[in-house]
């Protein structure tokens, strides 16, 4: 079972400023309660399996420039800055 | 002159000289200013169009050589980027986002004069199945504009069925190509997870999602395929098909392939009419000398609790970049402190994708991980083992696509875990990586149901064969709009 | 028991580009926002490439601490959220699912003791910040993408280190190592950090971030020993915590930002596959690496007879062991590493020096055979060591220019004895009762001939002449 708290502490962590949590509590609540049949799954044992590349296909050490001025097509700050918020 | 003509007719008709690029383009965005009021599929159109089609026909006539697609009008989901254009995924989050490069399968159409009328609609950040959850309103079915048009390639699959265009990118994660195409009544398809480039699709799931086209006929499909497809050093996962020509031999036929009816796909929770769809479906292919057999994966029943708790990590992780500080909309920082401007900031997520971020922050932290996130990841492993299991024994597996008719507009906004079970049929070729495809099969009470083939890894070119075969046994009725 | 283990990052400078897109690797002589691309900038789309080069840079790196390296790697996301973090996820590596970083556990010797590498690492570095404004109430924050997605190799220790010098050492010999195999240049700005975790007395280990230079970092160890000492003297429990350095008033403080409350939600980075190393790839990486300094070292003073201490200093320096290698036969080998290590690193002591300096190898070794065949002295060999790095003549050429050659004919050198001994017939005197005095009067027959007269015929010469 999710807590009101949970979800708090949840979207602090995501940095989303949640106005009414107990809105969002339900709908979580009920979707994260649906998953609980994962539980009766069984596969405690099974590992975990990714796809596999071969170091020789991975990309040459080469400086290529990128062929624009990206920072002019961000928000930029006196030119060549991204400004942030203070810290 | 006749909008309603797939790719291919189209591209003979103006090889031919029988239309010119400009006509056809003029007459689709009339099409789209008709009728596109009432079904909302696109997000924003081509000002440029009508030029670019004009510089086709000027090559056609000067001999030059054109690319493959000759100016044939195309639409993208609004979450692939193209240079210089917005690039929204449906969201105020990134309603001022203008993306600086074009996706690789952008280029790759650019290159072969393939026109871009538009962008489409889609669920926010392609977080959903029905194109409710847009941030700038629902897209309509055309069958029946009260029902939705499924999701979260919802615009894309309007947009081909109701003559808006020929063809669509979509990308799906879940079913999100496939399901709006089965609503729609066209052709969807998930390639073989790597065939297509992900480079410039926003990501949403990037362990699990493809791009895909939607299109009128499976050859169609083929032929976007042969343009798109391949390995590319700008995405690390994509794999190598050794230019594989997937519209040669389509014609092949499926005599003498065996293949699987997935039992937990025709039991609790089907429509009649889907279950009587399936069963004709499955009578067409044993006509046609296929020879079909019932067999369990087991693990499908947990495969959408598995689903959802992957995505929403994966979500949760590649939705982080949006703090608004270098793209999104305008909010200046004056005034806040870094935590309290973000967390303002992302206020402008639409809900669904606010709920999937915050589960997608509790399912894989440090106090639940091995209850949810790690549970999910060993369930995709043994529905992996299971679906390569029953490859040893089929050819092809087959399904109905979605287990219901589309369904009223609102209807299931409200109830999710009713909304995620739409998904359970479609969910296991994203988990796996295998290809998998929604042919249009039957209008039942003027709703249309699709049915879904599914093959091993890198058998596109079969499973494609098998699609062509069932889809000439098929015929339709005309679209009421 | 004080223990102190460590955490160093250490930039790939030496590579071409960044760890997954193709921007410059080192972004130091760029204006701001000047080395970016989508991929760094975490803009949307955007997928990391990982750079082969950096894959196998990091392995080596691995071998030569004689660490496990896996068959096959992996990388994971690691979810926070800063304004340095394009993405706000580094893509780092861990060996949650088994050993799948880029290196396992090892070891290194520092002294007669064995340090202990927990594990080796692949990663990208953030961005950098600068803050503009001079309070915090008009406080900028502007943010610069140039570094964002340069290779790191993160190395672990065990807390194995007793003291702050034990850590200064493995600081040296670490930075040597990295430069004789040729992934990184430590002497750039930035391209080593340090974090540091301390614990006294089995008390709670404490962390120490933000530490910027190898000598801040022995300066940090040596403080926070101190402080957790009286906090033991006390009776008052050390806290398990995160503190950070700060630079101005050479203390640690600690960290407001909880970060012991940081989730990060690891889990594998699903847009870079497994990356598979198989054997041969490794073999072929074990013998490109260049000789260690170990062996380097062992080489000069079983081969060469050169004598420990010279040999230590030689071989820990990259830029002069290759120097060393093309400059010696097998005869002067002993007489260039002398050059090398007694002379020219110290006109050589900084970067531009050594850049500016006309000095080859053809100099050094003409140099030394000039020295062994007694044809200018070991004294005025040094001025015509300034004089190469200066003009880059010929030695045969500025011996001559100089006027430096030695003056060895017996005759001539008798003739100044001669002259010596009649103008100083007192220090003879004392000569003849105080053999040891003599040095007065070779001092005086180097000053007559400016110092080119060999020392030992000399001395010889006016024993002889005067009959001792």
């Amino acid at each position: 079972m999710v807590t009101v708290e949970e979800i708090e502490h949840v979207s602090k962590l995501m940095k989303i400023d949640v106005d009414d949590h107990s809105e969002y509590l339900e709908k979580v609540q009920t979707m994260i309660s649906y998953f609980d049949i994962l539980d009766s799954a069984g596969v405690e044992s099974e590992e975990i399996s990714m796809p596999e590349i071969p170091i020789e296909q991975l990309r040459n050490d080469e400086y290529i420039p990128f062929d624009e001025k990206l920072i002019e097509k961000m928000n930029h700050y006196k030119g060549t800055y991204v400004r942030a918020p203070k810290m | 002159m006749n909008l309603k003509i797939s790719a291919l007719e189209f591209i003979e008709e103006v090889k031919t000289g029988n239309i010119t690029v400009e006509e056809f383009t003029a007459k689709t965005i009339e099409r789209i200013n008709q009728i596109d009021d009432k079904l909302h599929a696109f997000l924003s159109v081509n000002d440029n169009a009508l030029d670019q089609a004009r510089n086709i026909d000027k090559k056609i006539k000067s001999g030059e050589k054109v690319g493959d697609c000759f100016g044939m009008p195309i639409s993208i989901k609004d979450n692939m980027c193209i240079k210089d254009t917005k690039t929204t995924c449906a969201s105020k989050m990134l309603e001022n986002f203008v993306a600086p490069y074009d996706a690789t399968v952008i280029s790759k159409l650019k290159k072969q004069d393939a026109i871009f009328i538009g962008k489409v609609n889609m669920d926010e950040f392609a977080m959903g199945l029905t194109t409710e959850f847009s941030a700038f309103g629902p897209s309509k079915n055309p069958w029946n504009i009260e029902h939705v048009p499924g999701g979260s390639s919802g615009g894309s699959a309007v947009s081909v069925s109701s003559y808006e265009c020929i063809a669509s990118l979509g990308s799906d994660t879940g079913g999100s190509v496939r399901n709006p195409a089965s609503f729609c009544s066209t052709v969807g398809y998930k390639p073989t997870y790597g065939l297509i480039s992900r480079y410039g699709l926003i990501s949403y799931a990037n362990s699990i999602e493809q791009i895909g086209p939607l299109t009128r006929t499976v050859k169609d499909t083929a032929f976007m395929l042969n343009l798109i497809a391949g390995v590319d050093p700008n995405d690390n996962t994509t794999v190598n098909n050794n230019n594989e020509d997937y519209l040669k031999n389509i014609d092949s036929g499926i005599e003498g392939k065996k293949i699987g009816i997935i039992t937990e796909t025709i039991g609790d929770g089907i429509d009649p009419e889907v279950m009587t769809a399936t069963k004709e479906a499955i009578s067409k292919l044993e006509g046609l000398g296929a020879i079909c057999e019932e067999v369990s994966l087991e693990m499908v029943k947990y495969s959408v609790a598995a689903y959802y708790t992957i995505t929403a990590t994966e979500a949760g992780s590649n939705l982080a970049r949006y703090d608004n500080l270098r793209y999104g909309y305008e909010m200046p920082v004056e005034g806040y402190e870094f935590n309290s401007y973000i967390s303002k900031a992302r206020k402008n997520f639409g809900p669904e994708v606010t709920r999937r971020m915050i589960i997608g922050g509790f399912v894989p932290s440090a106090g639940h991980a091995g209850k949810y996130f790690l549970k999910a990841m060993k369930v995709k492993s043994k529905l992996t083992k299971e679906i390569n299991e029953a490859f040893k024994k089929f050819d092809l597996l087959i399904a109905p696509t979605v287990p219901i008719l589309p369904f009223k507009i609102g209807e299931k906004i409200d109830d999710p875990v009713s909304l995620f079970l739409v998904d359970i049929n479609t969910v296991t070729a994203n988990l796996t990586g295998k290809p998998a495809i929604s042919i249009p099969f039957k209008i039942v009470n003027g709703l249309p149901i699709g049915i879904q083939l599914m093959a091993n890894s890198m058998n596109d070119k079969m499973l494609l064969q098998a699609a062509h075969a069932l889809e000439k046994t098929v015929t339709l009725p005309e679209i009421p709009i | 028991m004080t223990k102190i283990g460590l955490e160093i990052h250490c930039q790939l400078t030496n590579l071409e580009s960044k760890l997954f897109c193709s921007c410059k690797a080192n972004y130091r002589e760029f204006e701001p926002n000047e080395n970016i691309c989508p991929v760094c900038a975490g803009m949307p789309g955007s997928l990391p490439r990982l750079n082969q080069e950096a894959v196998k840079k990091a392995t080596m790196i691995a071998m030569a601490l004689n660490c496990s390296t896996p068959e096959k790697i992996a990388f994971f996301r690691k979810n926070y959220f800063y304004p340095d973090l394009p993405k706000n996820f580094q893509i780092t590596q861990l060996n949650i699912y088994g050993d799948t970083s880029v290196g396992g556990s090892g070891t290194i010797s520092v002294g007669d003791k064995k340090i202990r590498i927990t594990r080796i690492q692949l990663e990208e570095d953030p961005g950098r910040l600068i803050y503009e404004g001079s309070s915090s109430k008009n406080q900028i924050t502007l943010v610069d993408y140039n570094r964002a997605g340069t290779p790191l190799v993160e190395i672990v220790t065990e807390p194995d280190f007793e003291t702050p010098k034990e850590v200064r050492d493995f600081l040296n010999i670490l930075s040597d190592l990295l430069k004789n195999l040729g992934v990184a240049d430590p002497s750039l700005e930035g391209a080593m950090r340090a974090d540091a975790n301390v614990s006294t007395r089995g008390g709670n280990k404490v962390e120490i971030k933000n530490i910027g230079s190898f000598h801040d970092l022995e300066k940090a160890a040596h403080f926070e020993i101190t402080r957790q000492e009286s906090l033991h003297d006390r009776d008052i429990p050390i806290a398990q915590e995160t503190r950070h350095w700060d630079d101005r008033r050479k203390i640690t403080v600690s960290s407001r930002s909880k970060e012991e409350d940081m989730d990060y939600r690891y889990f594998l980075e699903g847009d870079i596959p497994w990356v598979k190393i198989n054997p041969e790839i490794r073999t072929e990486l074990k013998s490109e690496m260049p000789e260690s300094i170990s062996s380097k070292k062992e080489r000069y003073v079983t081969k060469y007879n050169i004598p420990e201490q010279v040999a230590d200093v030689l071989s820990s320096d990259k830029y002069y062991s290759d120097m060393f290698e093309k400059s010696h036969t097998e005869s002067n080998a002993k007489e260039v590493a002398n050059i090398i290590t007694t002379e020219l690193m110290g006109l050589e002591d900084t970067r531009e020096k050594r850049e500016a300096s006309k000095l080859t190898a053809t100099h050094l070794r003409d140099l030394a055979d000039s020295i062994q065949t007694g044809k200018v002295s070991r004294n005025s060999s040094k001025n015509a060591l300034h004089e190469i790095l200066k003009t880059g003549k010929s030695v045969s050429q500025i011996i001559s220019d100089l006027d430096l050659g030695n003056v060895s004919d017996e005759s001539e050198l008798l003739k100044i004895i001669d002259k010596i001994i009649s103008d100083e017939s007192e220090a003879v005197e004392q000569a003849k009762s105080n053999p040891q005095t003599i040095n007065y009067l070779v001092g005086k027959v180097m000053q007559a001939t400016k110092g080119k007269a060999d020392p030992t015929s000399t001395l010889n010469l006016l024993k002889k002449q005067i009959g001792i």
